[in-house]
């Protein structure tokens, strides 16, 4: 199938056409942390969600590798697009994982003309099966330590989805982190595909495992909130999958973190650990420091790591 | 044209090898400019670079020489939609040029010494043109792949491009060596217009190009008399033994300044 999208046509590819029945589409690019990836790949892998289709990435992407056996060129390889689809007995599940987010330029998130015409493409094909609701998944940058349980920020594109966000567990709305008054960004196409599918009349909802501050700019992955987007995720699909995987990588990524922050200077850690006691989930979760300690501390750690708080 | 065969070569190459082998067959066989891609599409265009003092905008230009049945196309390497930029190139050459050939050059930093003699690598995009290649003297039977964290070069992907579009094409490979990668090195455009010259019977006049690579050829001579560090380090590649890291970068630090001074 092809889609017209900015005047140019881009192909999808797929092998099989699956009957599927009202699936939720769970898309994924990676970004911070890679937590949203991670969230998506875990539950591809657990439910073995079957790979049928992808989106021709050269209009999109660099190549990432070339092959030349005995002076000719025999493959140039690109950064995948990859559909899967899984059959349950509770609902059907359309997935859509991206290895990049097509970018102008060196930047890292995807923006203008080719992310839109990306996520219109991913659409397409969720529309096509029938797709009535799409999930994606990131990061939430957010002044917390490494060993509190991450929650997960849900903005969903439509009034109508608040009350279904709140009935899950370690979830918060934008309106629940203080000082944000319900306003913020999320960059790339995790947040992009929330508004093409607004603009298309499908619901969608943006899961943001909390990664934290100091954590933003080390290129590791955070599975610890990737768990915690895949608990929230599973619980929305009405789905139950056993986690003894991706504790096994949480673990390993905390001795590698503890590893990390034993390294950082002692006078900044005595900061970094009263993150330990911050709560930014708004006045009625009061921790044992002062909102003026609070500033102070994310000053300081700014001004170690030279760092913006942001979504993506 | 009833025929032509097409030439690319990118600035910011490896010692400057693609605009210095496309500006001399310009220069030397005249060619015009006839077209060119607008680089809205494919370049920031958030302002301008300024190099050496001046200001730099992204060029993409088609030149021609019709006598000799040749297109030549000299670009900033674009940074965006590269699939779209790489087929408007051969769309150009197929559709108005009626193009049969493909030739793209690029050099690759090599630890040897300058007074190696050159080689010319090549890998084609079609068996056909490999057999082409095949009845001169160039190297043609490479093996590779991208190591990882590496990116393939904008050759590849033009070749790659070329490949789907049944061109037959092939890319030219220069070892550069790597003290003279920020600098120029005239041995390798001599290389790769020695091999066009042959391959497309262009009739070229190689003596401007001679005397560039003598006059840069005393010059090394001469910073070895000055520089008896940089004559061990010269002499040591030249007898196949390594330099560590830091005399490399002394080597290639040592020749870029002083091949940059004015005579």
């Amino acid at each position: 199938m092809a889609g017209w999208h900015g005047g140019v046509v881009m192909a999808v590819r797929l092998r099989t056409e699956p009957k599927l029945e009202n699936p939720v589409l769970i898309a994924s690019w990676p970004g911070i942390g890679n937590i949203g990836l991670i969230a998506v790949n875990t539950l591809v892998g657990m439910v073995r969600a079957e790979e049928f289709g992808e989106i021709e990435p050269w209009d999109f992407f660099y190549p990432k590798k070339v092959s030349i056996r005995n002076g000719v060129l025999e493959d140039l390889e690109f950064p995948a697009n990859s559909f899967y689809f899984k059959k349950t007995e509770k609902r059907d599940l359309l997935f859509f994982i991206g290895e990049e987010q097509p970018t102008n330029g060196g930047r890292a998130y995807a923006e203008g003309t080719q992310a839109y015409q990306m996520a219109n493409l991913v659409l397409d094909v969720a529309m096509k099966f029938g797709c009535r609701r799409v999930y994606t998944s990131g990061a939430a940058v957010a002044p917390i330590h490494h060993t509190l349980r991450p929650r997960v920020w849900a903005v969903p594109n439509t009034e109508g989805l608040i009350n279904e966000l709140k009935g899950y567990e370690n979830t918060v709305l934008m309106s629940d982190i203080e000082g944000r008054g319900g306003q913020g960004n999320i960059t790339g196409l995790n947040g992009l595909l929330l508004g093409v599918a607004k603009r298309r009349g499908l619901e969608a909802v943006c899961f943001m495992g909390e990664i934290p501050i100091y954590l933003q700019g080390f290129p590791i992955p955070y599975p610890k909130a990737s768990k915690a987007v895949l608990e929230v995720l599973t619980a929305a699909l009405g789905i139950s999958i056993q986690m003894d995987r991706i504790d096994a990588v949480v673990e390993r990524s905390e001795r590698e973190i503890e590893r990390l922050y034993e390294m950082v200077p002692q006078e900044i850690k005595e900061q970094l650990d009263k993150l330990k006691y911050v709560s930014s989930a708004g006045p009625s979760e009061e921790g044992p420091i002062t909102e003026k300690d609070k500033r102070r501390i994310l000053e300081d750690i700014d001004r170690f790591f030279k760092r913006e708080p942001k979504e993506d | 044209m009833q025929t032509s065969s097409l030439v690319v070569g990118w600035s910011q190459d490896a010692g400057d090898l693609g605009t210095k082998v496309i500006d001399y067959l310009i220069e030397d066989l005249g060619c015009q400019e006839f077209g060119e891609i607008e680089p809205a599409d494919f370049f920031p265009l958030e302002g301008v670079a300024v190099e050496d003092d001046v200001a730099q905008f992204p060029e993409s230009r088609f030149y021609w020489c019709p006598e000799k049945n040749l297109v030549v196309f000299k670009s900033n390497p674009p940074t965006s939609r590269w699939y779209k930029f790489l087929n408007c190139i051969l769309d150009v050459a197929q559709d108005y040029c009626h193009s049969k050939e493909l030739y793209t050059v690029g050099g690759m930093v090599y630890f040897s010494a300058h007074t190696t003699p050159r080689e010319l690598l090549t890998t084609a995009s079609l068996l056909e043109m490999k057999q082409i290649l095949s009845r001169y003297d160039l190297a043609r039977d490479t093996n590779y792949e991208t190591p990882p964290g590496q990116r393939p070069t904008l050759n590849s992907f033009l070749l790659w491009v070329a490949k789907r579009r049944n061109v037959a094409a092939a890319n030219l490979w220069v070892p550069i060596p790597f003290y003279l990668v920020g600098a120029e090195d005239p041995g390798a455009s001599w290389k790769t217009i020695e091999f066009l010259d042959r391959r497309l019977g262009l009739g070229i006049d190689f003596k401007d190009l001679d005397e560039e690579m003598a006059r840069q050829n005393e010059r090394i001579a001469q910073l070895r008399i000055t520089l008896p560090e940089i004559d061990t380090y010269i002499s040591r590649l030249e007898s196949n033994l390594s330099l560590t890291q830091e005399e490399s970068e002394k080597l290639a630090r040592e020749v870029e300044e002083f091949l940059r001074k004015k005579d």
